[in-house]
């Protein structure tokens, strides 16, 4: 506490060092008003830890909004610079980097791809009374008594459980599905009970669950436990870590015809390298697909290959980080077209009212939703060379009324 | 009088899976048995516990993986040979597509580096870290250990590969098959009905039914071969596992062969017997302890080898931390310094996780295995085999 009130003296003091501006706080802490030239958006990224490879697209994809409204002339007259900080994958690092930005002035935050750093950010943006737009945080209480400061732009995990439970039930026509949930995350607890929640309500019958840690890497005990149930379908609901090696292990106790199926964290070019032939053919719930042929998704492709020396995104979460930027510079134009005051308050007031926002993982709308709009989710298969898109779900078909 | 008490107490006792949980518990056990003998041996001979050893094991792990990425068995060459079959398929519809010949020759290399890498590394770690320290007190060597094990840790986040966690391609594994060994078959009524439902999904492909008529068919034909899978009791195991079991009792009987029957062993023996009396009888103890770091480091090697490719784990650098936690229990267990006992002590560790597991509380598996150290520890606070001297100070 005693720290964050430090930082938010050194903010202060910057802010009126570089732009002279002086005005009171708004709302519940401060937050800034973008003066000068620019306007300044601040982003948290994973630039070194586990969470490398989803930190790096992020950037890459928040960097492609940056240039694309500064090429078309930026914000009334005024450039966006985007200023990003790392986290290291760290909660703890993430709030120092929330802090960081906050003193030099940004106008709103963006980030994070986990819900454990995010959360972390949260307290910043709502100790200085900045907007924060999520990038890949799907856990619910990440935007719970924001007083509408914090918002997503990916769906929740009460979406991607109910999505798979409907399909399994619906499209591959399983009725007996057994479930292995990673103890150690709160993310594969959640997503394995949404799951269950849903196929039972559905008529499907959960034979058994079975638990893990993250880090264990042999399996035989409780995939056993789970053959002698006989189910015909497997949930896992960790990240592909443990995924792979599972899926294999599966095959070899020789439950051949079983299906498996997860959630977004099996999204990884490693997977298929961890899981090999066993992992082909699995079902798991992701944000967007390269192979859409909707025109958001090919225009970003396109410029970003072109700004990439010609590759794909590796993860979803290029496009997601593309869509939070985008976002936020959205809602900023929204001001300037209406002549509003460019502060954060304002800026979080208009993020909040926003309505069908065309974004390259989907239409966000988030005008009376508190901060989750109903995303679209995806069912995409597992194929040798990387996942092959299935079916589109919007919240409304899948979700219990 | 007992499927009501199981009940009650929420067991659902399955037996026929209770031997092939036996085997899975053998096989994680093994493992742990590898990787405790490292433990047990530098305790025998230095009372040190090198608390360095899971990330040997980390080490040797990594070995494995870059060696196999050399012998082009890269995720880069992996998608590139599977991109370049489906456009030959593309191409030519009659192609049948290929997959990367493996051969046992990969995995001879793979696990003779990884030993080697490791033994290496065992010596290094000892000379730098430990010898230096040999004459201070027990507290100071005990706390260069974590202090060499979290180095080591670090130094991997910054120069392996580490996110995301890459693995050993499956394609490096020429053992892959199934292996089944059928002790009682499933009940005849389930099996005649799996048989029905075989010809009556062949019977209606015969006759061009409709795809939903098929589908409904070939959905119950599963069901039934789950059934009988589920039901009979069997052992089922792929050749990969078979060939792991192999080679850690092969390891274990050549370690038994040195330590006993060869001059390098007879002098580890002393050594630990009485480290200065077996130098006043002109032993090079440093020699001995150097043998005995390497020893222990190249059995951690093999294990980790074994793991990483036949069970497709992924690997960053603080994935020595959980195997080595388990396995030093298990030498605790065993009775630490004591080489039988390390082998016990890590078969007992993995076979009291897989019958948790049966029983049905895979979510306590962990904290059962340290149960069962508190209790045996309370009767026999040296360990199942080890002296329970009291230790002159």
């Amino acid at each position: 506490m005693a720290l964050a009130s430090l930082a938010w003296l050194g903010g202060c003091k910057d802010t009126a060092a570089s732009g002279g501006d002086t005005k009171e706080p708004a709302a519940s802490g401060g937050g800034a008003t973008a003066t000068g030239d620019v306007i300044k958006i601040g982003l948290v990224a994973s630039q070194g830890g586990d969470l490398r490879p989803w930190g790096q697209d992020c950037i890459a994809g928040a960097r492609l909004a940056e240039a694309e409204i500064n090429a078309a002339g930026g914000i009334g007259g005024k450039k966006i610079q985007l200023i990003v900080e790392d986290s290291n994958s760290k909660p703890e690092e993430g709030k120092s980097a929330a802090e960081k930005l906050a003193s030099e002035g940004v106008i709103g935050l963006v980030g994070e791809v986990a819900s454990g750093i995010t959360l972390q950010m949260k307290t910043v943006a709502m100790d200085r009374g900045l907007p924060l737009i999520a990038v890949g945080a799907t856990n619910p209480d990440v935007t719970k008594d924001s007083n509408g400061l914090v918002s997503r732009v990916c769906y929740t995990d009460d979406v991607q459980g109910p999505v798979m439970a409907f399909f399994a039930y619906n499209d591959l026509k399983l009725r007996k599905v057994a479930i292995m949930t990673d103890n150690k995350q709160p993310y594969s607890q959640g997503l394995s009970a949404s799951f269950a929640k849903r196929f039972k309500e559905l008529g499907g019958e959960i034979v058994g669950e079975e638990f893990y840690q993250s880090g264990e890497n042999q399996f035989g005990g409780q995939l056993t436990s789970i053959k002698s149930k006989n189910p015909d379908g497997i949930f896992m609901s960790g990240y592909f870590t443990e995924v792979g090696p599972m899926a294999r292990q599966i095959r070899q106790q020789g439950m051949t015809n079983v299906k498996l199926m997860g959630g977004d964290g099996w999204d990884s070019t490693e997977l298929t390298s961890s899981g090999g032939d066993a992992i082909v053919g699995g079902y798991f719930c992701n944000h967007y697909n390269n192979a859409e042929d909707r025109p958001e998704v090919q225009d970003f492709l396109k410029k970003f290959r072109e700004a990439n020396n010609g590759n794909d995104p590796g993860t979803t979460m290029a496009a997601l980080g593309y869509d939070a930027t985008m976002l936020m510079i959205d809602a900023l134009k929204r001001m300037d077209a209406a002549k509003a005051t460019m502060d954060s308050a304002t800026l979080a007031k208009t993020i909040s009212e926003t309505v069908d926002f065309p974004g390259v993982s989907g239409k966000i709308t988030l005008q009376g939703m508190n901060g989750d709009p109903e995303k679209r989710a995806l069912v995409v298969q597992v194929t040798k060379t990387g996942q092959e898109f299935v079916k589109a779900y919007e919240p409304s078909e899948v979700v219990a009324k | 009088m007992d499927a009501l008490f199981y009940t009650l107490v929420g067991i659902d006792l399955n037996w026929s899976s209770l031997p092939q949980q036996l085997v899975n518990g053998l096989v994680v056990g093994s493992i742990y048995a590898l990787i405790a003998l490292g433990y047990t041996m530098v305790y025998g001979v230095l009372r040190l516990i090198n608390f360095a050893h899971g990330e040997v094991f980390m080490l040797g792990a990594y070995t494995a993986l870059l060696s196999s990425w050399v012998m082009g068995f890269s995720p880069d060459a992996i998608r590139k040979f599977y991109e370049s079959e489906a456009a030959k398929k593309l191409a030519d519809p009659s192609y049948v597509e290929r997959s990367i010949p493996a051969d046992p020759f990969n995995l001879v290399i793979m696990i003779l580096l990884a030993m080697a890498v490791c033994a290496v590394i065992g010596a290094v770690i000892e000379f730098f870290a430990y010898r230096p320290m040999r004459n201070q007190s027990r507290t100071a060597a005990l706390i260069t250990a974590i202090g060499v094990s979290l180095l080591l840790q670090y130094a991997g986040s910054l120069f392996l590969p580490a996110s995301p966690p890459p693995s050993v391609a499956m394609e490096v594994n020429p053992y892959q098959t199934n292996v089944s060994v059928t002790l009682v078959p499933a009940p005849k009524e389930i099996r005649d009905k799996f048989d029905d439902s075989v010809s009556a999904l062949e019977a209606a492909k015969e006759s061009g039914a409709d795809a939903e008529t098929i589908g409904d068919l070939e959905r119950k034909k599963n069901d039934l071969e789950g059934q009988v899978a589920a039901t009979a009791t069997a052992i089922t195991m792929t050749q990969g596992k078979i060939v792991m079991l192999l080679t850690v009792l092969v390891l274990m009987a050549a370690l038994r062969f040195l330590v006993l029957k060869t001059p390098a062993g007879r002098s580890m023996r002393a050594a630990s017997h009485d480290f200065d009396s077996a130098s006043l009888m002109g032993i090079n103890v440093n020699r001995v302890v150097t043998f005995t770091f390497m020893l222990g480091s190249a059995l951690a090697g093999a294990g980790a080898m074994m793991l990483v490719t036949f069970e497709g784990t992924s690997m960053q650098p603080f994935f020595g931390m959980a195997p080595g936690v388990k396995a030093f229990v298990a030498a605790v267990l065993g009775g630490i310094g004591n080489i039988p006992g390390a082998v016990l002590g890590g078969i007992l560790m993995g076979l009291a996780e897989t019958l948790v597991t049966w029983l049905g509380f895979s979510n306590y598996k962990d904290a059962v295995a340290f149960v069962i150290l508190f209790i045996v520890l309370m009767f026999r606070p040296g360990g199942l085999l080890g002296s329970s001297k009291v230790e002159k100070v």
